[in-house]
């Protein structure tokens, strides 16, 4: 009696998590099908009388958003993929190879993943303009291709992969080159799954950056793009919200094909994202 | 391929040396068990072979050339690890493939090959599972496999069978000196398990504390030790050691008193104890009582009381009860001298 008490009182603890969780998408989903009084109603309402599926194409037709998801879509992909080869790269380096200084080194990197995001906007952005990078995809894409979070979760999964391995592999014939990519990434793939996923994520959703490096209507990405619902009259939520919803789901879809994987690379390496 | 190590010394930390000048040679198409206690330097020995750990100082080579200075891709030797080191994302098939990508041979001519090996190692029926399915036995062989894969000419196996039960420790023994034969291919076993060496090898060298002990057959080690150290190490039950002073009467007028003025221990084999005159062969009597007897099938041991010291023999033919007199017939083989530094003074085929 007593375990069954605990059981539904894990699932109900459980099932209001999950509530609150969904609550944000939810509200999107459903002032993308309101009309625009009934955004801004009061008491708020969950069910629109009617279910206003135009405002899925009216919020396509406001803006470029074709432009803004393929720019997105560059975006987010070669940032993943160069992060991920130099992360990759510096990961084995400090995981296996002996080199002068590789635990100051270390230790330095480390301690820039306690400063804070934002305070690297502003030297950030000083020095692309000094590139005369700033409004360019390099600007976008440049300063994300290396990130010491994936590089310390990757570290720790290539530490935990046993020595023997490694020489196995030099008795077979492999280089450290080979190693790397025949054997030690092969092993690694939930762990590398995780961090793409997050790295894709995060490069998905970027608004920040985005936002102040670039300033031309031809390289906003679709988080920037979804501004053109507010405007000095206001705010257009139900086209937002639409156009929101648009923008999330490609995510969503990744995270429930890969969830497996991200649970399993987290979990792995006690960080959480 | 003949190996050959010239004053060979190692210390990983650069202050404690773990290797001090090994200098042997294996010959081409041997099996040579490398044996010896737990820490003694094996593992180390076999590291240096394969080139991925380099000699703090001395030669290495393989026939004439000398290799001290390229690392493992160049020596190209195969080799089982301890704990086999299979690829846990690849299955048994791409396993033993492996080397044979990156030697960059063609694939369909890498997975015949691939499958030729399966079957030597009798492992033909495994090849889609991944290694985290495979038994130990089935790890092992699969190991064996990959390292036979790019035909080296040199094989290199540490403890390979540790993992195993008995049953199938006997079994895998035979295997790989099957395995050997069939191939010819010239290989070191290491181990710490008499037994195992004494059945699979040609040669067996003892090795203890970084040092060879003694580098020879396995008759020879059994029945001419060098020293004191391979006389205990190698032998079950264990030969008994009796210092000088508590056998030296029984000695004199056998032996030459200056031998035993140089004499520090005495080992008897527990055969060298028989329970009845054997004539010529016997060196001296001395009197005994019984402690306990046990018999279980088809050996006998009896642990006796010599002067308040323990011997154990293995020879009692006769009836015998716990706490009776016993007379023993010391027999001269199985009967060694060892100096103070341990070295056999007397003893063996030198003295027969
Ligand atoms: N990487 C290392 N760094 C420092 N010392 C080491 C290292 N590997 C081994 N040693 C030391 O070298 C000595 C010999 O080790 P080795 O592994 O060769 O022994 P072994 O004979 O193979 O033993 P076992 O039967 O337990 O495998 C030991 O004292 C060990 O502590
Ligand atoms: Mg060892």
């Amino acid at each position: 009696m007593k375990r069954k008490t605990a059981i539904i009182l894990r699932y109900v603890i459980l099932i209001l998590g999950a509530i609150i969780m969904l609550m944000p998408f939810l509200w999107m989903i459903s002032t993308s099908l309101k009309t625009q009084p009934e955004t801004v109603k009061i008491p708020p309402i969950w069910i629109p009388k009617h279910l206003m599926f135009s405002n899925y194409v009216d919020a396509l037709k406001e803006a470029p958003f074709f432009r803004y998801f393929i720019n997105s879509v560059v975006v987010t992909s070669l940032t993943t993929v160069g992060q991920l080869f130099t992360s990759i790269l510096a990961a084995f380096a400090f995981s296996r190879l002996n080199f002068y200084g590789k635990n100051i080194l270390f230790v330095i990197f480390l301690g820039t993943m306690m400063v804070p995001g934002e305070m690297l906007i502003i030297p950030n952005f000083v020095t692309l303009s000094q590139l005369h990078l700033v409004n360019t995809y390099g600007a976008l894409i440049i300063p994300w291709l290396a990130s010491f979070f994936t590089v310390f979760t990757l570290r720790q999964t290539f530490q935990s992969v046993p020595d023997q391995i490694y020489y196995a592999a030099k008795i077979d014939g492999a280089s450290d080159w080979h190693y790397l990519w025949h054997v030690l990434v092969p092993i690694s793939k939930s762990t590398i799954t995780a961090v793409t996923v997050l790295q894709v994520i995060g490069s998905w959703n970027a608004f920040m950056w985005p936002l102040i490096v670039t300033n031309t209507e031809n390289l906003r990405t679709l988080p920037v793009g979804l501004q053109a619902f507010t405007s000095d009259a206001g705010t257009n939520y139900a086209l937002l919200m639409a156009a929101s919803t648009f923008v999330i789901i490609p995510m969503v879809v990744l995270y429930v094909f890969l969830q497996k994987y991200i649970i399993a690379g987290i979990s792995k390496t006690g960080l959480k994202g | 391929m003949e190996v050959t190590f010239k004053d060979v010394s190692l210390s990983y930390d650069g202050s404690r040396e773990i290797l001090h000048h090994l200098n042997f040679t294996i010959p081409e198409g041997t099996l040579v068990s490398i044996l010896g206690p737990s820490g003694c330097g094996k593992s180390t020995t076999l590291m240096m072979i394969s080139g991925l750990l380099a000699p703090t100082s001395g030669q290495i080579f393989f026939g004439d050339e000398d290799v001290t200075k390229q690392d493992a891709l160049q020596r190209k030797v195969g080799m089982v690890f301890q704990n086999y080191a299979l690829y846990p994302h690849l299955n048994v098939l791409d396993n033993i493939m492996f080397p044979l990508k990156m030697a960059k041979v063609p694939k369909p001519e890498r997975k015949k090959k691939a499958i030729e090996l399966a079957k030597l190692v009798h492992i033909e029926d495994q090849l889609d599972k991944k290694p985290g399915s495979l038994s130990g036995g089935q790890q092992q062989r699969v190991a064996i496999a990959r390292a036979l894969a790019k035909e080296p000419s040199l094989l290199l196996l540490d403890e390979p069978l540790s993992n195993l039960d008995a049953r199938l420790r006997i079994e895998m023994r035979q295997e790989i000196r099957r395995i050997q034969q069939e191939t010819g291919v010239t290989t070191i076993f290491v181990t710490h398990d008499q037994d195992e060496a004494l059945h699979i090898s040609d040669h067996i060298m003892v090795l203890n504390s970084g040092q060879i002990q003694q580098f020879s057959s396995a008759e020879t080690l059994y029945d001419n030790p060098s020293n004191l150290f391979v006389a205990q190490f190698i032998g079950e039950p264990v030969i008994n050691t009796l210092d000088i002073a508590d056998f030296g009467d029984e000695l004199k007028g056998q032996i030459d008193t200056e031998l035993l003025k140089r004499t520090q221990k005495v080992g008897i084999r527990p055969e060298a104890l028989q329970d009845h005159d054997t004539g010529a062969e016997t060196l001296a009597t001395i009197t005994t009582k019984v402690k306990t007897f046990e018999k279980f099938g088809r050996e006998k041991n009896a642990l006796l009381d010599f002067n308040g010291k323990r011997l154990l023999t293995t020879e009692i033919e006769a009836e015998i009860a716990e706490g009776q007199e016993l007379p023993l017939y010391l027999q001269k083989s199985g009967f060694y001298l060892f100096d103070q530094d341990g070295t056999r003074i007397f003893g063996g085929d030198q003295d027969a």
